[in-house]
């Protein structure tokens, strides 16, 4: 029987240091950005110190006052309605779009370029600056809103619908283009029905993003509920502001509910 | 003979199959058009207008993107810097705090009604617009760009607590099985069982909502927290178009470039090394 060779460990593993590099960059950057002079100045002495005045407020969101509700009830519908219509119209608008942004139903990688480069750059712009855009130049009201809403979700739906077309089978489209389909033809027959589900789908998660962020594009005088965020919240009307608070969470729960039981019925 | 040739079967009549029911489609098609039209015809906009609009706005777009204004580009990165430490303190501060909350959410860890308090305020948090949180907090902590990390922070912590959650139940339970019968305390289970599986997906959630906390501390500058949302502001009341025109140019310029960098590092961390680098 040989001698037992003498137990050696395997050596460790390199780049152990790897994690600890990551660390210390992350550290440093956060050292950077709480610092007074370069930084936001992180101070626990001001909240102390404001603590007193500003406590009763946020305490004040602990008592919704009621009696406000009905006038709350006019802005929440028209928040509702910019969310349905903006939906809408980013939906039409995105269709022919996403078709357009995908490889396998837009053979033509200029176009398709172009389409993406476009949405990319309008994705990249929150929904909040559209909206404070528009306002100045199309006056204050629903409108702004809903055109803000509308190329937040074109943004949204043809990113989503087009990278849902590019994992598709394309057999199904082989096949028309054999039996002689023009593109249009083959999009329109066969392209569309598969892309179907993932579009109907996408349309629904908008409607939940736009019924949430409708609620808030009023602050920049875009229509719906923000309009009265911002009113309630200048004479700092905190129990009023919990009151929308409250509501814009009953919406957001219910709309978001009814969409993933439709979603979940979808898939 | 006869017997071996059998007559043809008589031809059948063609039986189309019938077709799939489409009443629950039509319902939903009626259902929908009726709530659109409803929310058309009764929304308060006065579509007279609508036809002026597109000239309007392509006359707007020359006056912001003809000819963009760079004098004042210095402050506009100064802000969008501003901006982004915004983004920065908000993901670090909920990331601290949504680590172990997660944890505590996840089954497994924590007693069910702990479990079923934290879900619930994790749901709550992400149904507020985080523009909202900020304005509730901030007659504590004033008009100040702390006020904008805070906000970002509260609203971070109900994104990464459930993806979280779901990332730890999602783990395979052999390791962790492992380290309890070799013995191990439950923080030395998370530590040898969890956290070395889920630490990608953590890494790459904490950096994704870096890149939404981006968007959304630009977003917070609209009510006077500061960074480049404020400055935007200003300008859009000053109608300095040509201004707004070179700030919305930096907004993408900025955000598309941190989405580029996180993504790849979000990439790199998820689908490990590519075998070219392992080469070497």
């Amino acid at each position: 029987m040989s001698a037992l060779a003498p137990l050696v460990l395997p050596p460790k593993p390199r780049g152990r240091w790897k994690p600890w590099l990551g660390l210390a960059v992350v550290l440093l950057i956060t050292a950077v950005t709480l610092s007074p002079q370069w930084g936001i100045a992180f101070s626990f002495d001001a909240i102390v110190r404001n603590w007193q005045n500003g406590a009763d407020k946020v305490l004040a969101l602990l008592r919704p006052d009621w009696t406000f509700f009905p006038r709350t009830i006019p802005p929440l519908v028209e928040t509702l309605q910019m969310a349905v219509i903006a939906t809408f119209v980013g939906a039409v608008v995105s269709l022919p779009l996403s078709l357009w942004a995908a490889r396998l139903t837009n053979p033509n990688r200029y176009t398709r370029g172009v389409v993406k480069t476009v949405l990319n750059a309008v994705r990249s712009i929150p929904d909040l600056l559209y909206a404070s855009v528009l306002v100045a130049m199309v006056g204050v009201g629903a409108l702004p809103g809903i055109i803000a809403l509308v190329l937040f979700n074109v943004g949204i739906i043809v990113k989503m619908v087009s990278e849902s077309i590019e994992v598709n089978d394309a057999g199904p489209l082989e096949a028309g283009r054999a039996a002689g389909g023009s593109q249009l033809q083959i999009n329109r027959a066969i392209a569309l029905t598969d892309a179907w589900p993932a579009f109907v789908n996408q349309t629904l998660y908008v409607l939940e993003l736009n019924v949430r962020a409708s609620t808030v594009l009023g602050l920049v005088g875009a229509g719906g509920l923000g309009l009265l965020i911002d009113a309630v919240r200048t004479f700092y009307r905190y129990d009023q502001l919990s009151l929308i608070i409250l509501e814009i969470l009953v919406v957001v729960v219910v709309i978001d509910s009814v969409s993933a039981a439709i979603r979940r019925r979808l898939v | 003979m006869t017997a071996l040739i059998s007559s043809p079967p008589a031809p059948r009549a063609l039986v189309l199959p019938a077709k799939p029911s489409s009443r629950g489609r039509l319902t939903a098609a009626v259902v929908v058009t009726v709530i659109v039209i409803v929310a058309f015809w009764s929304v308060d906009i006065n579509w007279a207008r609508l036809g002026s609009l597109p000239g309007e706005i392509v006359r707007y777009l020359w006056l912001m993107f003809a000819n963009p204004n760079w004098d004042k580009i210095g402050e506009a990165l100064l802000q969008t810097w501003r901006s982004v430490q915004m983004a920065w303190v908000g993901t670090v501060i909920g990331l601290v705090i949504s680590l172990p909350l997660s944890f505590l959410a996840a089954r497994g860890f924590a007693p069910a009604p702990a479990r079923g308090a934290l879900r619930l305020l994790f749901s709550v948090i992400r149904a507020v617009p985080e523009i909202i949180i900020a304005i509730a907090i901030l007659s504590v902590t004033g008009l100040t760009p702390l006020t904008g990390a805070l906000a970002l922070a509260v609203n971070s912590v109900g994104t990464l607590g459930k993806w979280g959650y779901e990332a730890i139940e999602g783990v395979d339970p052999g390791p962790l099985e492992a380290v309890r019968a070799a013995g191990g305390s439950t923080p030395e289970v998370i530590r040898w069982g969890v956290w070395p599986q889920a630490m990608p997906d953590f890494i790459s959630f904490w950096l994704y909502r870096f890149e939404i906390n981006v968007r959304a501390s630009a977003i917070l500058g609209l009510i006077g927290v500061g960074g480049i949302g404020d400055m935007l502001t200003s300008y859009t009341q000053y109608r300095e178009w040509s201004t707004v025109g070179m700030l919305l140019l930096v907004v993408v310029v900025a955000t598309m470039s941190i989405d580029a960098v996180s993504g790849a590092l979000r990439r790199r961390i998820t689908e490990g090394a590519s075998v070219r680098e392992l080469d070497r």
